[in-house]
């Protein structure tokens, strides 16, 4: 399924990129994060915790960011396996000058299968759109504190 | 398909659960109908360590009118409430709503307070709870709360209730003397989840609105209340153009998504058709002549 979304930030472009590809951002503004291991350059091992309603479980997963043309543009891979199923996402981000800010415009395609996909499909797009604006958020407030 | 081992705790009293509440807290979770939580236990989807039973605290299965509000106790059956003669009389709107949650038999068992408490975002009582201005009561050990509905509804599946708090009652205001009210839904097959839902109140006098309400659900992550849309009939004379004014407001103020079962225009759409519909046949039943 294709979610997309957009956020801006009062910062200026490359403030933002550099939050963006900071592990110790993704650290702290990952919802539901627990572990983060840099495996690679720009890879890494992570373990998640979701919990929507009864329904928590813990997955774990890799993400990758490629496609590096700061301060502008990455792409952003993942996959992850938990109990209740599994799921695999790619998406780019790109930042533009906005004013004095930073318009963010990201998009990306989440496959979610397994156990997970089969009763909550009605609500998957929505609960993984709802996360990643709960990331730009935290990166909003970060830089409203550091900008 | 069994769920995975539990501890079960079957209180008999408020006090005594939510005594639980505190000692079990995120690990535990309330049982009342068990319409969504027992099969996403049964799934495996939820494994949550504890089951708090709350189906045997007689005092909490009441339905009862003070003052123009509806008082309806955290273990009162959807279908008890659809065939209460209070209902039909004081919240017609509530109990037509009540007729599309699922079928009979997922009605016999799921609450009210349930309902509200689990927020599936395309559940029809969030809307009305929502376009009512309703309000629940929780209980923790800490003490008692009232939660009124916009700052009830979080996002998909999740309220501002704490883990440790347990709903105990749902106020519902009754509809004013003479209003006309509407809910309309589409969904794939009678009892599936609305795709779209839409409750409409009309009141007013000498022919003119005074008051309108409309809440929606399965457009968003929470029930939507289109606040600009009943700004804009109140006080105006009712007409097909202003009917057709006010369902333009209200796709303006939806912002739904897609999934498989239909898309994010479709929903848009549909939420303006399925207003104007409402709004037509909530006129028809006001009686606003005087």
């Amino acid at each position: 399924m294709r979610v997309d979304g957009k956020n801006t930030f009062a910062a200026p472009v490359e403030t933002v990129w550099k939050q963006l590809i900071d592990p110790a951002v993704l650290r702290r503004c990952t919802p539901g994060l627990k572990e983060l291991k840099e495996t690679g350059p720009d890879t890494y091992q992570a373990t998640l915790v979701i919990g929507i309603a009864a329904v928590k479980g813990t997955y774990a997963g890799t993400l990758a960011i490629t496609e590096k043309r700061a301060p502008t543009h990455c792409k952003i891979t993942l996959d992850g396996t938990g109990g209740a199923g599994f799921m695999k996402g790619e998406g780019t981000i790109d930042l533009e000058p906005q004013g004095g800010g930073t318009l963010l415009t990201w998009a990306g395609d989440l496959q979610v299968g397994g156990l997970i996909a089969g009763v909550g499909q009605r609500m998957l797009g929505g609960i993984g759109k709802m996360l990643i604006g709960q990331f730009f958020k935290c990166l909003e407030e970060n830089l409203g504190g550091g900008a | 398909m069994k769920p995975a081992p539990f501890q079960y705790l079957c209180p008999r009293s408020v006090d005594e659960a939510v005594d639980q509440l505190a000692r079990h807290g995120d690990d535990a979770k309330v049982l009342a109908g068990g319409q969504s939580l027992v099969p996403l236990m049964n799934m495996r989807l939820a494994r949550p360590r504890v089951i708090i039973d709350i189906n045997r605290i007689d005092a909490l299965g009441y339905l009862h009118d003070d003052h123009g509000v509806l008082h309806v106790g955290a273990l009162t059956r959807q279908r008890a409430a659809e065939r209460s003669p209070l209902v039909a009389a004081r919240c017609p709107l509530l109990r037509d709503a009540l007729r599309l949650v699922g079928h009979v038999q997922i009605r016999t068992r799921g609450t009210i307070g349930g309902s509200l408490a689990h927020a599936d975002p395309a559940a029809e009582l969030t809307a009305i709870f929502a376009a009512l201005d309703g309000e629940i009561t929780a209980r923790s050990a800490r003490g008692t709360r009232v939660i009124a509905a916009p700052d009830l509804f979080v996002s998909y599946l999740t309220t501002s209730l704490d883990p440790r708090e347990l709903l105990v009652e749902v106020r519902i205001p009754a509809l004013p003397p003479d209003a006309g009210w509407s809910w309309m839904e589409i969904a794939r097959r009678h009892g599936d989840f609305a795709l779209a839902g839409v409750g409409v109140v009309l009141a007013g006098r000498r022919g003119v609105i005074a008051e309108a309400r409309i809440g929606l659900v399965g457009v968003g992550p929470t029930p939507v209340r289109a606040a600009r849309a009943e700004r804009m009939l109140n006080g105006q004379a009712p007409s097909e153009a202003l009917w057709a004014e006010a369902a333009d407001a209200v796709r303006a103020a939806v912002t739904p998504d897609g999934d498989i079962h239909a898309s994010a225009e479709y929903r848009k759409h549909v939420s303006g058709v399925l207003a104007q519909r409402a709004l037509r046949e909530a006129y028809s039943r006001a009686r606003m002549a005087a």
